[in-house]
């Protein structure tokens, strides 16, 4: 059985056997060579660049200090007892106004003021909503005197308050940004009756639309002169308020402007008034107490004799204010944040003083003179204590998120009158862990992300006041902001670039204006378009970090992170020769971070030595956005922010690149100057990017720009690859489907017959086909064919019963004649066979394929010409059971014989398939026979007599039927016979290809055999897995792009070869499973084939293997 | 149509050729809008490089002072872009103070101001903070400024003033004719000689012409000096009429006119022909030729008392058909609390209908919302 002979010759026999050897020794230096090169790259990518930040910069904690000079602390006089102006005149008519509020029980309600611009007030909410009975969340604006509102909806915290089971209580208030908007009351209470009515009317509508229980009402700045319009209109409201069961809540103003409130007459309707016992300064004020113990005892018991004092809720300030220098307005900020500010400066516990039981203390930010007022959960203590004498129905937090938590503390007392040791004890302990206060003003942050609990002495002194002693201040995660710039200084950044459509677009509009900007650039962007970003820097911009590929660095691990980073900056390095410090990340560019996760990308960087620039100008132009809402947007927002986010990358930007003269106009007419972001910082273009030494390159910035430059022309022969192997397969599709169907329309023509009727041998060699040789024989024998027709069977050395059947045949029909000879393969069989066969026509088969009564007709006519060498049968699947087969099936159909009608008509077939050909035989003598060198001996032959200039034809209706393999390891058998025996006819007649003269053959059919069949389908599972990685690594589109367009390639022509050969459509549909599993196997068939070739060692194995798959049933 | 030109000091005719070819091909290209030949009147042109501002005598500019903070000098783009979207009109002219208690040339504001297409007032007013008024003279008294101690920061604001290059409308010592502003005449002794020897007028004359020469030397000859009055004398007495203040023409190119309705809630109601027509009058006698500048106007809201609606309506029109000579109005627009607790609301749109009106009267094409400007054309030398 084992007749393998070593002398024999096979194309890429390695007959001295050192191919392989020497092979595998290249192979091993060359991988070993690459992995090392690997490894320096990313070495040097996890080099840290050496960058220096002066210490003041990265090292925000020594920039607060204690100021020394205490005794210039000037304490505000006292104001004037104002509230006595206001007290009630004795009454001298004793009975009350009727008042549906007379039994209002005092103390019950705890109302939590809250804001949507806060994600504090949020959290504060969650954490305590359970303690508050009404929630008073922004809601309603008015905008003018003629009853328009904005309406800002704060679902969320509607959502809380249902949750918390709260009364929700939207705010109307009449502010325009930080200023009043009296005329818009003012208008309102004073117009004319159906404009008030038209206003209240939508003002209900909102209420209820919002499941409210009423609404408060705050008012500010309104004129004296309104009093008694004021109170009718109120006094109307609050009917048509109780019409609905709703309430009417009523902010009162401690100060002048409580005049224009008749709070007699209001009693009567208006169901709670809310006491503004805060803001004795203002921001708006000099530094002072925020509400001093005197000034709001005095409001208090002034206020509570209107009405009912079980009508009164008070609402309780609990937050501070910093003025710097005499700088106003001052700024409001949060009990964490002054805790910090008191505690990273380095404050002793008697540098805060409580002048009128109001805490305060000054320190030093940057050498300018900070005092900071503020009231906490001690101030709370002795108002509510206040106010629980007073009888009022309750307290009001002002505000929630900006609250010292101590509040909720003091609001748990029992008694608060007379309050346990342990309660006291309780408001001692300060934690600090999980909120995020900020220091300064500016979008350059650094973090300090260490907390320390805080620790304060409570107690009551002789005269029952609540005292504190601040032993230890609690400090929290603090974010430090700085490069707040000048009033009329404005930075425009653009994220996600360099592109290259609108990169140049924009760096020609800021040439033209004379702007200098920042880009925050991606590097893999970086990567593919370093002339841009050259560009930016010649031009004068800055350039900082948006990491390599653009991840949400929350997300992601710290060393992905830490390399997102590294990375960029080696390639920035790489590309401009220069460092950059600056550093923007993700997705969370937000002005104030306050999550952890958010704060995470910021300590890594700083880490790193970057800092990180946020922003506070958001036009949204990555959304969605137009040229005009991205200058309304920048409009509305410039004037509270001075850092503009803009995209030039990242989708389509013409919004951004047709909006930006419009910008820089508009911010020049606004007086504003545009300045990089150094100058923000105070600081030259040199100091964020330090020029790199270029005379004296590290090895690591050698080694990584090797690395960056290499991985470019990698990225851009792939890219090459994919677009030219897709150009090609679908023009080929095309051309072959054209050409096919010009085909089946000129076979229908030639139909009919010709009578020719040569002497047929037909020549079959069988080895082990003892189950089917009969049926084959049987099919054969059964055929129309009305010329002389002999059969010679070679039994190829069968160890079973094939010589036996045929022999038993062949005693029964003349035609048969039973050879039988050694095995020596299926090669030398046919030679034996051809050598038999007494006539000049010969036709192959083989044992498993069966003939139509037609068959041999319809292969023999293309004879008649004399210059036709050879014919192809059409073969089919005859076993389309299995998924496999029916794959193999429509491959069939559509990759061999659609082909063979393309080539046929351009006379360029490349293979004859044994399984059904006719030959003449004369021709193949010429041709030098069947040769044994290569495992597709029909194919070579084919080629062979391509080369004598003789013509191959295709006869489509000579259809036999095959039977294909129907387990995956038989396919892949057999595809690898084939496979190989392609790829050495392919060697063997490598000088057809592209030779003059050779016509389609040479320039059409073998090369494309060459691309299509071996190197795109050794290619396919490098495409499989850039597609893979490419999805993974978020830029997909590109690449899945390429692949529909071959997998819809692929589809059409499965259509147009079951058109064609008038086959269901639906089969078609296999196309898109085959891509999966199919192509990964022809694949792998092929790396095979190229291995063993290259190895020059198959032969001994292989022969073995490929007759007994032939016999698979 | 009434053309303002320039001051010019010396114009040699060699440039004086040049200038008027080039002025020549100007007017050819400006086509029609220069076509009729401006009446000259008044001061010379000066630089032909500098366009000089046009009053036309067929209209008269709008304008307004905004709410600019304590200073008056806190110029923003927002708050004039709102108050044109609000009156539903481009502003010819943005008024703004410049304090000598800053101590510095208003650059910025006047060169926002001139971006945004309008033409800056300045109101340049000597005194200190804070800018209470009623406060008698400060270190910025006329005697000092006579004396030359403030010259340096003349000097400085009159380069930085040339500097803009474009037509400036300036008021130094407004309404002098008070006794609110411690520049007026009642500080100075009034009617009796003074330390200084001379009547408080006849101080204020000297020291408006004094600043006057003094910018005019660094050569800033692009501003249009304002005499601005208030519309009421007071203390109504005759040594304090506007005649007695007045520079002479030469020192003058504008008649400005501070005109009130009711400001404070003790003030009585008045319409605008009763709070115009006397102080128009007086004004008008000092100069026959010169614009005249409704240079601050506005009234309180007073629910319950007068209509704001008709006193603006009332306004816009007579100062359109009555008081002919006025050629720009300068809307005050400016809310306030005083120390009672009560508040002057001048906004115009103190309420819907006030706005209204405003709107109304401003709709009409007569008030002019671009500055119209023009290349000198010198009709002879001095």
């Amino acid at each position: 059985m084992t007749t393998q002979r070593d002398d024999e010759y096979f194309v890429f026999l390695d007959t001295k056997g050192k191919r392989w050897p020497r092979l595998r020794l290249l192979i091993v230096l060359s991988a070993t060579l690459l992995f090392v090169a690997l490894v320096l790259f990313f070495q040097s990518l996890l080099v840290t660049s050496q960058l220096q930040l002066p210490a003041t910069i990265r090292e925000m904690k020594a920039r607060l200090k204690v100021l020394e000079t205490r005794d210039a602390q000037v304490i505000p006089g006292k104001h004037k007892a104002l509230w006595n102006d206001f007290a009630k005149a004795p009454a001298t008519d004793q009975s009350q106004p009727a008042s549906r509020h007379r039994d209002r029980p005092p103390g019950v309600v705890r109302l939590g003021f809250s804001v949507d611009w806060d994600p504090g007030s949020y959290e504060s909410l969650r954490e305590h909503g359970n303690e508050l009975t009404h929630l008073c969340p922004e809601w309603l604006t008015m905008t003018d005197g003629e009853g328009n509102m904005a309406v800002k909806r704060d679902t969320l915290a509607a959502d809380l308050a249902k949750k918390h089971h709260l009364v929700l209580l939207p705010l109307l208030n009449n502010l325009d940004g930080d200023d009043a908007n009296p005329e818009a009351v003012e208008g309102i209470i004073n117009g004319p009756e159906d404009r008030r009515a038209h206003f209240v009317g939508a003002l209900l509508a909102e209420l209820r639309a919002a499941g409210a229980g009423g609404v408060v009402i705050d008012w500010v700045e309104i004129d004296v002169s309104y009093r008694q319009a004021m109170t009718a209109f109120l006094l109307d409201l609050a009917t048509a308020l109780h019409d609905i069961k709703m309430e009417l809540w009523l902010c009162i103003p401690a100060g002048m402007e409580l005049n224009v409130y008749d709070l007699e007459k209001l009693a009567a309707g208006v169901d709670r008034f809310v006491a503004i016992l805060h803001d004795e300064n203002s921001e708006k004020d000099p530094p002072g107490p925020i509400a001093s113990q005197e000034w709001f005892s005095g409001w208090l018991a002034t206020m509570t004799e209107y009405g009912q004092p079980g009508q009164w809720v008070v609402a309780i300030g609990s937050y501070g204010y910093d003025w710097a220098a005499d700088e106003l307005p001052a700024e409001e900020i949060d009990f964490d944040d002054v805790m910090t500010r008191a505690g990273r400066a380095g404050l002793r516990p008697e540098d805060i003083g409580s002048h009128s039981l109001n805490p305060h203390f000054q320190y030093l930010d940057n050498g300018v003179p900070h005092t900071v007022w503020f009231l906490d959960a001690i101030t709370a203590f002795n108002q509510m204590r206040l106010v629980a004498s007073s009888q009022a129905g309750g307290i009001a937090i002002s505000r929630l998120g900006t609250e010292d938590p101590g509040v909720w503390k003091v609001l748990a007392i029992h008694d608060i009158n007379t309050p346990s040791a342990r309660d006291l004890a309780a408001l001692g302990q300060m934690r600090a862990e999980g909120k995020t206060s900020h220091v300064g003003t500016g979008e350059f942050l650094t973090v300090e992300p260490t907390w320390e609990d805080g620790a304060r002495q409570v107690s009551l002194d002789e005269n029952g006041t609540v005292i504190e002693h601040l032993e230890k201040f609690p400090t929290y995660r603090t974010v430090y902001h700085q490069g707040q710039g000048g009033a009329d200084q404005v930075t425009i950044t653009f994220d996600d670039g360099p592109d290259p459509v609108y990169t140049p677009r924009i760096l020609d509009i800021l040439k033209r204006e004379e702007v200098k900007a920042a880009f925050f650039l991606i590097g893999s962007n970086i990567e593919s378009y370093p002339a841009l970003v050259r560009r930016i820097v010649d031009e004068g911009h800055e350039i900082g970090i948006h990491t390599y590929t653009h991840p949400n660095l929350a997300t992601v691990s710290n060393e992905r992170a830490f390399l997102e980073l590294n990375a960029t900056e080696r390639l920035i390095e790489t590309v401009t020769n220069r460092s950059t410090t600056l550093f923007r990340p993700p997705y969370n560019a937000d002005s104030r971070p306050h999550l952890e996760s958010e704060l995470r990308a910021v300590q890594l960087a700083q880490s790193l030595g970057y800092l990180t620039v946020s922003n506070n100008v958001d036009p949204e132009d990555w959304h969605d956005a137009t040229r005009e809402s991205i200058i309304e947007r920048i409009k509305e927002l410039r004037p509270h922010g001075n850092v503009i986010l803009l995209h030039d990358a990242g989708g389509n930007r013409s919004a951004t690149v047709a909006a930006l003269p419009e910008i820089i106009a508009y911010l020049k007419r606004r007086g504003d100057s545009i300045v990089p972001l150094g100058a923000m910082l105070g600081v030259g273009p040199e100091f964020l990017m330090p020029p790199q030494r270029a005379e004296h390159p590290s090895l690591a910035q050698v080694v990584s720009a090797s690395g960056f430059k290499a991985l470019h022309v990698v990225e851009e022969l792939l890219w090459a690859f994919m677009i030219v192997a897709t150009v090609l397969t679908f023009v080929r599709a095309l051309f072959v489907a054209a050409l096919a169907f010009v085909h089946r329309r000129r076979e229908k023509r030639n139909i009919l017959l010709q009578p020719f009727h040569p002497p047929v041998s037909v020549v079959l060699a069988a080895f082990n086909e003892a189950k089917v040789i009969r049926e084959t024989l049987a099919a054969l024998l059964d055929t129309r064919y009305a010329g002389l027709l002999q059969v010679v069977v070679v039994d190829d050395g069968s160890s079973d019963a094939t010589a036996a059947i045929v022999g038993e045949i062949a005693a029964a029909d003349s035609r048969v004649r039973l050879v039988t000879t050694p095995n020596r393969g299926k090669a030398r069989a046919l030679q034996t066979g051809f050598v038999v066969a007494d006539h000049e026509v010969l036709v192959t088969l083989d044992a498993d394929t069966r003939f139509t009564p037609d068959t041999i007709a319809h292969l023999v006519a293309p004879l008649r010409d004399d210059t036709v060498a050879a014919v192809s049968g059409h073969v089919r699947v005859g076993n389309a059971r299995t998924f496999i087969a029916r794959c193999q099936s429509l491959e069939y159909i559509c990759g061999f014989n659609l082909d063979r009608r393309a080539y046929d008509l351009l006379d360029c077939i490349t293979v004859v398939p044994g399984a059904a050909s006719c030959l003449r035989k004369s021709a193949v003598i010429a041709a030098g026979g069947i040769s044994t060198d290569t495992l597709a001996e029909d194919t070579d032959l084919t080629l062979a007599l391509h080369r004598l200039g003789r013509q191959v034809r295709y006869a489509p209706q000579a259809i036999a039927w095959t039977e294909v393999p129907e387990s995956f390891t038989d396919l892949t058998r057999q595809r690898f016979r084939w496979g190989f025996g392609t790829l050495q006819c392919l060697w063997k007649h490598r000088d057809l290809v592209f030779k003059p003269g050779q016509g389609p053959l040479g320039w059409f059919s073998l090369p494309g055999t060459w691309f299509f069949q071996i190197f795109l389908v050794a290619l396919t599972p490098l495409v499989d897995l850039l597609l893979l990685l490419s999805l993974f690594w978020g830029a997909g589109a590109e690449i899945s792009l390429y692949f529909v367009v071959f997998l819809l390639t692929d589809l059409f022509l499965a259509v147009a070869a079951c058109l064609v050969e008038g086959e269901p459509l639906r089969q078609a549909w296999l196309m898109v499973p085959m891509r999966f599993l199919y192509r990964p196997l022809l694949a792998w068939v092929v790396w095979k084939s190229i291995q063993k070739a290259l190895k020059g060692a198959w032969v001994r194995w292989d022969k073995l293997k490929r007759t007994a798959s032939v016999v698979t049933h | 149509m009434k053309y303002l030109g320039l001051f010019s000091r010396d114009l040699r005719p060699s440039r004086l050729a040049t200038l008027l070819l080039a002025t020549a091909l100007l007017l050819c290209l400006g086509g029609g809008v220069a076509a009729e030949v401006p009446k000259q009147q008044g001061p010379l042109p000066g630089d032909a490089k500098q366009p000089a501002l046009i009053f036309p005598s067929d209209g008269a500019y709008c304008g307004a002072f905004l709410d600019f903070g304590n200073s008056e000098d806190k110029v923003t783009l927002e708050a004039i872009e709102k108050f044109e979207r609000m009156v539903g009109k481009h502003q010819a002219i943005i008024a703004s103070s410049s304090f000598w208690g800053e101590m510095t040339f208003p650059s910025k504001n006047v060169s926002l101001i001139i971006r945004h297409g309008s033409i800056p007032l300045i109101f340049w007013s000597p005194w200190d903070r804070p800018y209470d008024q009623e406060k008698p003279p400060d270190r910025f008294g006329l005697e000092e400024i006579l004396a030359g101690k403030w010259d340096a920061y003349i000097d400085q604001w009159a380069l930085a003033a040339k500097e803009t290059n474009v037509p400036l409308l300036v008021s130094w010592g407004l309404e002098m004719n008070g006794n609110w502003f411690p520049w007026s005449g009642c500080w100075y002794g009034g009617e009796h000689a003074g330390p200084s020897g001379q009547t408080g007028p006849e101080l204020y004359k000297k020291a408006y012409r004094y600043v006057v020469d003094r910018v005019r030397a660094r050569g800033a000859a692009n501003i249009l000096w304002g005499f601005h009055a208030n519309h009421y004398t007071y203390p109504h007495d005759g040594w304090n009429r506007m005649s007695n203040y007045y520079p002479g023409p030469d020192y003058v190119d504008w008649l400005g006119l501070s005109v009130y309705g009711k400001q404070f809630a003790d003030d009585d109601w008045a319409s605008f022909k009763n709070v115009m027509e006397e102080g128009y009058q007086e004004l008008a006698l000092l100069d026959e030729e010169k614009p005249i500048l409704v240079a601050e106007f506005g009234v309180g809201e007073f629910p319950g008392e007068g209509s704001k609606a008709e006193w603006l309506s009332e306004a816009l029109e007579l100062l359109r058909t009555h008081y002919t000579r006025v050629r720009a109005a300068v809307y005050w627009h400016e809310r306030w609390a005083n120390a009672d607790g009560t508040f002057s609301n001048l906004r115009v749109n103190s309420s819907p209908e006030a706005l209204a009106a405003f709107r109304r009267g401003l709709s009409l094409p007569y008030w002019l919302e671009r500055p119209q400007l023009q290349a000198k054309k010198p009709t002879h030398s001095p």
